[in-house]
């Protein structure tokens, strides 16, 4: 199962993915992108049912845009997160579900303020510090529980993320070979090394 | 509805009623959030307290908005605790075959101030009750901690002592609920939230 | 085809058809029981209905048994395998007398009893135990007990149906749990007290519990009974 991960600091927020595409028991490729660029300030990381992540992060990614060019403004992070969720607990009483959990991570232009949504596939949401999907979580929480503070630094930032993923490379029986990690904030999204 | 656990309970006093929540949501044994408050304003003097399945819970508070500020902009008028439970019920039984996994506590005053209280099923059976509405995983705690510490006629300090005592105690013995709690006091002229600390554990 | 068994029919199938064997010993008889350990004293309550479901077989059938003057032993469960526990606890506490010529401390009933709750560990007794007494140092002692024998000495527990109902009340009233009132030692009267509302207040809820409230207090004196209405709805 793929592992998602999440931390907010002071102006940014940073996340991570594994970028292992798996069928059954094989690993078909790695540098996979589980993420789609919501608007300019809002990313969207998925993980669950193959195929359901990219059709629903790409149908939503295309409808924020949409919303964005129909009426010259982009929606904030809450916004993306509530129209995300409500689309994804629509699907759940229909009659094909998509089985999806997400991380929205987005900055606030408006307020300068960093948020973390956190939604399962029951489209049950919340904004959060810090969180995670998949079993890495049940790793990497106690290492933020721990390490994480409100008002960290993009530098304090990374290296916390680095420890997380440390901890799920340690203990974690499944290889974790390489993570992709993104951080958004007031400048938008930028991919960093790790 | 033990998904994502969670705790309401109601409770009346004199000429005031108080509803309280934990604050946790969890997936089965793992806690994803200590900020998932699980009660929901309707109108100056009216609350409703939603615990069960997280999605539900947040689907049901939008409708639940949306009604309620459809009939003050339909009626020109405040929408009355009693009125908002049936409306509560009808909602729920809607869903009689796929129901929402929500058990709702109504907490409020009613025009002439005097405290109402109420609670459902999941499906929308209404239970009008006198002294205290329970819901959730910890019901059964709550109903223990209420039936032995709620008097007649408390005075809202005295209720908010009270309530909270019970709701603190209470998830203290359900590994679901817990990590912080909010109680909400409402009386004639205003309306008092606060927020307790809890064990975190 | 010829017939195996006179007038049997003959059939060319085999015939042997599968039967369920089925056996489940254990039955729920409801019930609430509770022990508060004292400074120097130790109460023993329980209800003392008896039902089956929704039927009620007895209003009056205790659950507590004193096994000394020092130790009351509080079982609930299956009615059953609560009468056969307590004849063993009852017939070992008898030979341990002829043995050593003394009756035996409580903390030595505590640690039998567990040893007698797990020699049946694959097939349990179906019973909630609490063993409440005066310890060596007359201070009062409190034993909880799960059905395979794991235990703990505790200030205060409920067991039985309405656990989940009284126990948070125990944490709040006699560890004065989300208190900021300094812990306090509690009085007899004052723990009677908190007994007693306990138990109204369990009946109002829970079906399995009623009737009548049988209090055991265990003093340095020996053990007095009393008794208490509760509702009989």
């Amino acid at each position: 199962m793929d592992t998602l991960v999440g931390i907010t600091g002071k102006d940014f927020v940073i996340t991570a993915f594994d970028s292992k595409a798996v069928a059954s028991i094989t690993l078909m490729k790695t540098g996979e992108d589980k993420s789609r660029e919501l608007n300019s300030h809002a990313l969207m990381l998925f993980s669950g049912e193959p195929g359901d992540g990219v059709h629903f992060s790409e149908y939503i990614e295309r409808n924020i845009k949409l919303y964005g060019i129909r009426h010259g403004i982009e929606l904030s992070p809450k916004a993306v997160a509530s129209f995300a969720r409500r689309e994804l607990a629509d699907s759940l009483r229909s009659r094909k579900p998509y089985a999806v959990n997400l991380l929205i991570a987005g900055y606030d232009v408006k307020t300068d303020k960093p948020s973390l949504y956190w939604i399962d596939h029951l489209a049950s949401s919340v904004d959060v510090p810090f969180a995670a999907h998949g079993y890495g979580g049940y790793y990497c929480l106690s290492v933020l529980d721990r390490y994480h503070r409100q008002d960290i630094t993009e530098e304090e930032g990374i290296k916390l993320m680095q420890k997380c993923i440390q901890e799920i490379r340690s203990r974690m029986i499944m290889s974790m070979p390489d993570f992709i990690a993104k951080i958004v904030n007031k400048d938008g999204i930028r991919l960093v090394q790790l | 509805m033990a998904y994502n656990g969670g705790a309401v309970v109601a409770m009346t006093g004199k000429n005031c009623v108080a509803i309280a929540c934990d604050k946790r949501l969890g997936v089965q044994a793992m806690t994803v959030s200590m900020e998932f408050k699980k009660t929901f304003q309707i109108a100056p003097k009216l609350f409703i307290g939603l615990p069960g399945l997280a999605t539900d819970v947040q689907t049901l508070a939008e409708k639940f908005r949306f009604k309620a500020n459809m009939y003050k902009l339909k009626e020109e008028r405040e929408l009355e605790p009693r009125t908002f439970a049936h409306l509560v019920s009808s909602t729920l039984y809607e869903r009689r075959f796929s129901p929402w996994y929500v058990e709702p506590v109504i907490a409020g005053l009613d025009k002439e101030n005097r405290p109402f209280i109420a609670s459902a099923d999941l499906i929308g059976c209404l239970d009008f009750a006198e002294d205290f509405s329970v819901s959730g995983t910890t019901s059964n705690q709550l109903f223990g901690m209420c039936e032995s510490l709620w008097e007649p006629d408390l005075e809202p300090e005295e209720l908010f002592e009270t309530i909270s005592q019970a709701l603190m105690n209470a998830v203290d013995r359900d590994c679901l609920s817990g990590w912080g709690a909010e109680v909400i006091v409402i009386t004639p002229d205003k309306v008092i939230t606060r927020t307790l600390k809890s064990r975190q554990d | 085809m010829l017939s195996t068994y006179p007038g049997q029919p003959a059939v060319d199938h085999p015939v042997s058809a599968p039967i369920e064997h089925r056996f489940d010993p254990y039955v729920d008889n409801g019930g609430t029981l509770l022990s508060i350990a004292g400074d120097e004293f130790c109460v023993v309550a329980a209800d003392t209905r008896q039902s089956e479901g929704y039927l009620i077989n007895s209003r009056y059938v205790p659950k507590s048994v004193k096994l000394s003057d020092k130790t009351v032993i509080s079982m609930g469960g299956c009615y059953a395998d609560c009468l056969t526990l307590t004849k063993r606890i009852q017939q070992s506490m008898e030979w341990y007398h002829h043995a050593h010529g003394k009756t035996m401390s409580t903390a030595a009933v505590a640690q039998m009893l567990s040893i007698m709750l797990y020699q049946k560990r694959f097939f349990p007794f179906y019973s909630w135990c609490i063993l409440g007494g005066l310890d060596e140092e007359g201070k009062g002692a409190v034993y909880t007990y799960d059905p395979v024998g794991s235990y703990e000495r505790e200030s205060c527990r409920c067991a039985g149906s309405a656990s989940s109902l009284i126990q948070p009340f125990l944490d709040n009233q006699i560890s004065f749990k989300n208190q900021e009132t300094q812990r306090r030692n509690l009085s007899l009267e004052q723990v009677l007290r908190i007994t007693k509302d306990s138990f109204t207040s369990a009946t109002e809820r829970d079906i399995y519990t009623g009737d009548y409230l049988e209090i055991f207090v265990i003093t340095k004196n020996g053990v007095q009974v009393q008794k208490m209405d509760l509702k009989k709805d």
